[in-house]
């Protein structure tokens, strides 16, 4: 390299301001020297993440170069996602994580933030200068593009993009893969599309078929996205990426267990994904697989320790799902959870004192919790400290109102519960997603693992209907009535049965008797209910047949 | 109940189904990590000391051996994670005189120390490969490369064929006769009697072969000569 170029970079490096973060001393010497050496001049040095993120937000900084392992508390990754949620640091600002070897592999499969570069100890002067002096170029390259994606003005974005592929063949990458990015935001998927085709056309990269699962997926085209990621993974089976576009395709394809099970391997191979365990969790808890649930929650909960992500909902999640765990079970096992979901509770409850609501949110689990262990005197004491809170059910936020509902049925006070449902649903008559937990709720108001054996039996009733075996169908309908039997659908299924065996021995008035009860057992049902219709017209039809 | 009893899940005898490669496994990502700490603090004290270790053939020595150790350990879990089918290539695009220019950094003050010449002559191209993988192949590569040249080592990247060609170059002795192949060695040919067990040469090969673009994969190639006239290594990327 020759003198002059040697200059132009030393002014580069003279120019930019430095962050350095590593809880050792010696380090963040040595750190500053080479940097000097280097030709920067105005260099940060920090011990620890709370100083790293107090200096990101009173000063501008270009580039960070970050310890992953910082020791106690906040490690580099978190720093990494804070600086970047907070949009503490610009997206032209470099974050070069600093890692050993081994953690290269932790911090890899992070689901939201990557760093732009990582640095491997050992790192000597001469390491230092040409990888930084590398990305310093490639930052001046690529600043006027990422300055307009700061702004959020993607269509300048695109046509920066676009003018430097010719020209820049040497970040061509880079361009591809944000020109994609930049298309997708703006909505323009066809052209998303084209740019990842054309890279597969060239060579199979990994980047470029998940982005066009991406795209796919945004396009609904589902079942092939499932088959080029299921491609991918077999391929890759550490692209982390893949796992998580796999599992919302199968979601959105209606195969939840499926999904589950491939979060379950990709929680396997990166364990410290916040954000994937939170998916997990969720996922697992509406397939009903509640201890899945409970771990994942659980693995949540403890990844939020120290994140930007940590939130009180995680361990309002975890206390539910170990509280759906232990109910009814008063074995070992179940007492444990129980216990744990009441540790967790407080916990929230300390966590997180001034949010509103959460004392309300936690004494509700508390008492269902208490009820699940037949400790009634206690269920009744959880719900008397919050009784100030609990006297306007009608004001009370939505999510919590449900929940409460939920208490009260396991407290055996049926009415008020379905009286709070059915005020809910009217409150809420626009919430599509609020509603269909009210339905469910009052379809099933048990446990899961007595919603799971009633709906073992509607498939069962349901099958033996269509093929006709209508004894047997109303025999198993019967069965599952009597663990749910406010449900809708199922009391509606077996009128029909009724009904059709009615019409083949006509002159049972018996079987209309028993339409009429069940039709009866509905009579509450809200409006906003997706059986309300069927109800109404089989109510007709029975009428009908009756005259 | 008998200690011996073996449905005991308590038996001391059971416990010794432990996986051992595993524990083998994870007992080198210890040693490895710390040599990582070991080479760090060598090439701060070789800054701190700069006069008194200056050409410090002792030092080099020091310096030349852990390198060689701690290459070996990331190369033994390279091939660990190959029999665990646990290691795929992340192949995306670089700029390859970049990359060959960080690997020249890596080496640079052990090289000024031991007085070895290290120059690059690549190409302005692109290559698709597993940075981290390659990484490991030409760390190795070069370290061999540093133990049997005389004096000069060259870095090479050019475009034959389709296939990226990156050589390491040397102007000692060269390959002795039985290693200049182009095949795999399999990882049967290994010969732990004999001192040289070729193991970084199973592992380059290995990396080589993880790296395919349609019915083409990569591959290793040894030979002599070259401009510096002695060995030459090549790895072939698709």
């Amino acid at each position: 390299m020759t003198d002059s170029a040697d200059n132009a970079i030393g002014n580069t490096f003279a120019k930019l301001s430095y962050l350095v973060v590593d809880d050792f001393e010696n380090f963040r010497l040595s750190m500053r020297q080479m940097l000097r050496s280097c030709g920067a001049d105005k260099i940060e040095l920090v011990p620890n993440a709370s100083a790293a993120i107090q200096y990101c937000s009173y000063n501008h900084v270009d580039v960070v170069l970050c310890d992953y392992n910082l020791g106690e508390g906040k490690n580099g990754q978190h720093i990494l996602e804070e600086l970047r949620h907070k949009k503490l640091l610009k997206r032209a600002s470099l974050f070069l994580m600093v890692t050993a070897e081994t953690s290269k592999e932790m911090v890899m499969g992070a689901r939201e933030y990557q760093p732009d570069a990582y640095l491997t100890k050992p790192i000597n002067r001469a390491m230092l200068e040409k990888r930084l002096s590398a990305l310093i170029t490639q930052r001046s390259a690529l600043l006027p593009i990422n300055r307009e994606i700061d702004r959020e003005n993607y269509p300048e974005a695109i046509s920066l993009c676009l003018q430097a592929l010719p020209s820049k063949p040497r970040y061509k990458t880079w361009l591809m893969k944000t020109l994609a990015d930049l298309y997708q935001q703006v909505g323009d998927f066809s052209h998303a599309l084209k740019i990842y085709d054309d890279v597969l056309a060239q060579r199979d990269l990994s980047w470029a078929r998940v982005g066009r699962g991406k795209i796919l997926v945004a396009n609904q085209a589902y079942d092939e996205a499932v088959t080029t990621l299921r491609d991918l993974i077999a391929k890759h089976p550490d692209y982390m990426e893949a796992y998580d576009l796999l599992a919302e395709a199968l979601e959105k394809q209606g195969r939840p267990t499926q999904a589950q099970q491939v979060l379950e391997k990709a929680a396997e191979h990166s364990p410290n994904a916040l954000m994937r365990h939170k998916h997990l969790a969720t996922l697992a808890a509406s397939n009903q697989d509640m201890s899945t649930a409970s771990q994942a929650w659980r693995q949540t909960v403890t990844l939020g320790t120290h994140s930007i992500h940590d939130s009180s909902e995680h361990y309002l999640a975890l206390g539910q799902s170990l509280s759906d765990l232990s109910e009814g079970d008063t074995t070992e096992e179940g007492s444990a959870a129980a216990d744990e979901a009441l540790t967790i509770l407080r916990r929230m409850e300390k966590r997180f004192a001034d949010q509103e609501n959460i004392k309300l949110r936690s004494r509700i689990v508390q008492s269902r919790v208490h009820a699940g262990q037949g400790k009634m005197n206690e269920a009744q004491k959880a719900l008397e400290s919050i009784a100030d809170e609990l006297g306007d059910a009608g004001l009370m936020d939505p999510e919590a109102g449900l929940d409460y509902a939920k208490t009260l049925f396991r407290l055996g006070r049926e009415n008020e519960a379905k009286a709070l449902l059915t005020e809910l649903a009217s409150r809420c008559q626009d919430d599509p997603a609020l509603l269909q937990k009210i339905e469910n709720l009052l379809d099933e108001p048990v446990g899961f693992r007595q919603k799971l054996r009633a709906r073992s039996l509607n498939r069962d009733g349901i099958k033996a209907f269509e093929s006709g075996e209508l004894d047997e169908a109303v025999m198993t309908f019967s069965r599952a009535l009597e663990i749910v039997p406010s449900h809708a659908a199922l009391n509606l299924n077996l009128v029909q049965v009724l009904m059709k065996k009615y019409q083949e021995t006509p002159g049972d008035r018996d079987l209309l008797n028993r339409c009429q009860k069940h039709l009866a057992q509905l009579s509450g049902l809200p409006q906003q209910h997706r059986q309300y219709r069927r109800l109404v017209s089989l109510r007709k039809k029975l009428e009908g047949m009756m005259s | 109940m008998s200690t011996r009893d073996q449905t005991n899940p308590a038996n001391p005898r059971e416990s010794q189904s432990i996986d051992f490669s595993m524990v083998l496994a994870s007992a080198v990502h210890d040693m490895k990590n710390s040599l990582g700490m070991l080479l760090n603090s060598l090439d701060e004290l070789r800054q701190e000391q700069a006069s008194s270790i200056g050409e410090s053939s002792r030092f080099n020595t020091v310096q030349y051996e852990a390198e060689r150790m701690h290459n070996d350990l990331v190369q033994l879990l390279g091939i660990y994670r190959l029999g665990e089918n646990n290691l795929s290539a992340h192949i995306e695009e670089h700029f390859v005189p970049d990359f060959l220019s960080e690997h020249m950094a890596r080496h640079t003050p052990l090289l000024d120390g031991l007085g070895i010449e290290l120059a690059i002559e690549a190409d302005d191209i692109n290559g698709f490969f597993d940075e981290d993988l390659l990484t490991g192949v030409l760390n190795n590569t070069i370290n061999n490369a540093i133990r049997y040249t005389r004096s000069r080592i060259k870095l090479t990247a050019i475009e034959r064929e389709g296939f990226l060609v990156i050589g390491v170059e040397d102007d000692g002795d060269g390959y002795p006769e039985n290693m200049q192949h182009s095949g795999t060695p399999s990882f049967k040919s290994l010969d732990f009697k004999s001192g040289s067990t070729s193991l970084g040469l199973f592992f380059a090969s290995s990396v080589a072969q993880l790296h395919s673009e349609g019915d083409q994969t990569g591959s290793i190639r040894l030979h002599n000569g070259g401009s510096l006239g002695g060995g030459v290594f090549e790895i072939l990327l698709p």
